[in-house]
């Protein structure tokens, strides 16, 4: 009896001690991917006095999770957009191409203010890099965009119930705070630059005195049976001065994506659930 | 004690809102954009060069006056061609090679720092069987050949826009080492890049060499310009020729072959022999007007190791003019003095 007793008492403790997989914490990364198609604008006076007009494709893949699972209050977002366009000047005789990426990282707090609406407010640290070709240009047929800034990001999202689905509206926006930019001086040459490696008055400090911006969308996030679509609009513009030159560049966007989450397991001590299954078990 | 902690607060937020005020209210104006009118193309160009031409003041030309006498010729142009030759005529002030105006139906050019002077080339007599003859080598866009019964090399170099690599340099000199020496001609050689100037030049040079400065404009004064910044020849490490070199050049050999010129007129074993140089010593930009012409014209002004402009040429050590009498008989009497001069 009393060894029918240690076993039940034993069985019992096993039990309430293991651990149940429905009960631990697992964070999800949110992915969004977007494609963009724009109008855009520029004006870069190194290449030329003229504002060029054309459009552009954006590829955007962002990502977004609670830095723990205890903290539920702060998460991490990386975001890798590409982007290109064509754009021509006012009478059709010359063509300005672009291709740029951008990587940036940061953080947001989340307020939440009631059920279903939420306020993100954070920083975003972000590394710019592109290149403006105007091949009619014999000398100076290209312009580098370089910089890096910190940004202030706020995103708004409010669900809604419509019909038989709840949807979310989402509005994002991001301005330039400080960064370090690469601007060239406006009759100094990529030969004497590179080539002869005279870099001065080519990087310069930024803040809202010299550089303005604002990056930001609108989108809403349509659940479907098994995906979620977003569909919206953005709209960028960046303004920049150096070397008594100003660059302007403006895009309209037309938005579509989709968002999923998913949980990443990896490595020895984030393993997967036992319940979860892998080809690469 | 509040009421003055209250006041601090205050003064703080006060200055935090000025310093706001000021930071957005700073300006970054745009410059106005002209109309695609006569006037307003006429306003963009003569702009464009008085910002942003490197040679103003060392031409000693007078743009404002420029101005003046050209606006008042605009306000009667009837048509598109005439305010192109119009505009032409203006650029043509300027006495610059590398100045033109581009439309889609023309190209204004100055090529009077050719055109008024003897040519001292002729491509056919290089073609003889006595130079290149017709089993000369290629290699990239050179043409060479052993002239003067193999004691001479002989390159024909026609411009510096065609790329080559240290392998093509290599297989030519290694295939002119039994000679006395080599002549490169780059006579009728309109330029082309910087980098191909350097590259070539660099097996004649021991040790790396100060062979000249370059300025940019760093503000729209017609002197506003940058500190002179040095333009080194390296030597080349893998490819050395330390043996006679003869350098033929004639008014065509502009630009980027002036530059060339340049370095080589301080290489150890180098002579210029023929006429000299067209010049073309300033890096030219290019923009453009609200009619869609591109304009390109000189911003970097260059110069040789002693601070002189070489945008008016550079003088050879011998002066040597293509005779008609001995192209007559097949003859390039500037080779021939070349050739006398390693022998």
């Amino acid at each position: 009896m009393k060894k029918q007793l240690f076993l039940l008492l034993s069985f019992l403790i096993t039990v309430a001690s293991a651990q149940n997989p429905d009960d631990k914490k697992y964070l999800l990364t949110t992915n969004i991917n977007t494609f963009e198609l724009s109008t855009v604008s520029f004006l870069d006076p190194y290449l030329s006095p003229i504002i060029y007009s054309g459009i552009g494709m954006q590829y955007n893949h962002q990502i977004r999770s609670f830095l723990k699972p205890e903290q539920t209050n702060i998460s991490v977002q990386s975001k890798l957009n590409l982007d290109i366009s064509v754009s021509l000047n006012p009478q059709s005789t010359s063509m300005m191409m672009f291709m740029g990426a951008n990587y940036s990282w940061g953080m947001h707090y989340h307020f939440r203010v009631q059920n279903g609406f939420q306020l993100l407010a954070g920083a975003l640290w972000d590394v710019d890099f592109g290149f403006k070709e105007m091949p009619r240009n014999v000398n100076n047929p290209v312009n580098l965009d370089m910089a890096t800034n910190l940004n202030l990001s706020g995103i708004a999202m409010y669900n809604f119930p419509l019909f038989t689905k709840t949807l979310r509206l989402q509005l994002t926006a991001q301005t330039p705070l400080l960064g370090y930019m690469f601007v060239p001086m406006g009759g100094a040459s990529y030969y004497e630059m590179f080539e002869l490696g005279n870099m001065s008055n080519t990087f310069h400090l930024s803040s809202p005195i010299n550089k303005r911006g604002l990056n930001s969308s609108l989108t809403v996030a349509v659940p479907f049976n098994k995906s979620v679509w977003n569909f919206g609009f953005k709209y960028f513009t960046l303004k920049y001065t150096a070397n008594d030159m100003v660059f302007d560049k403006n895009e309209l966007s037309l938005v579509i994506g989709t968002t999923f989450d998913a949980a990443n397991f990896s490595g020895r001590k984030n393993k997967a659930p036992k319940n979860f299954l892998s080809t690469n078990e | 004690m509040n009421i003055g902690l209250k006041k601090k607060d205050r003064m703080k937020r006060l200055n935090l809102l000025v310093f706001i005020a000021i930071l957005f209210a700073s300006c970054m104006n745009e410059p106005v954009q002209q109309p695609n009118t006569y006037s307003g193309n006429f306003e963009s160009l003569w702009q464009i060069i008085d910002t942003k031409y490197c040679f103003l003041d060392f031409k000693h030309i007078n743009w404002d006056s420029i101005h003046t006498v050209y606006k008042a010729r605009v306000d009667t142009v009837k048509s598109q061609l005439t305010f192109f030759d119009l505009m032409g005529d203006m650029l043509d002030e300027l006495q610059d090679g590398h100045v033109n105006l581009i439309s889609d139906f023309d190209v204004s050019r100055n090529w009077d720092w050719y055109l008024n002077f003897p040519p001292n080339f002729n491509s056919d007599l290089i073609l003889k069987s006595r130079y290149l003859g017709k089993n000369y080598l290629i290699a990239a866009g050179f043409k060479y050949a052993r002239i003067a019964s193999g004691k001479v090399g002989y390159i024909y170099y026609s411009s510096f826009e065609d790329n080559f690599s240290d392998n093509n340099v290599a297989y030519m000199l290694n295939y002119f080492s039994a000679c006395k020496g080599l002549i490169i001609d780059v006579r009728n050689n309109g330029g082309g890049s910087l980098d191909n100037s350097q590259q070539l030049a660099s097996p004649f040079f021991k040790v790396e060499t100060l062979t000249g400065y370059i300025e940019h404009k760093i503000g729209v004064g017609h002197s506003a310009f940058s500190v002179p910044l040095a333009m080194k020849t390296p030597a080349n490490k893998n490819i050395q020729w330390q043996r006679p070199v003869i350098i033929l050049t004639n008014r065509m050999s502009y630009s980027a072959t002036n530059d060339f010129v340049n370095r080589m007129k301080l290489a150890p074993n180098a002579i210029i022999v023929g006429d000299k140089t067209g010049g073309g010593g300033g890096l030219p930009f290019s923009s453009e007007l609200p009619n869609g012409w591109l304009v390109r014209f000189s911003s970097s002004p260059m110069f040789d190791s002693f601070m002189q402009l070489t945008e008016w040429g550079i003088n050879p050590k011998y002066s040597v003019a293509l005779l008609q009498t001995d192209a007559a008989n097949g003859y390039d009497t500037i080779i021939e003095e070349a050739i006398s001069l390693i022998k």
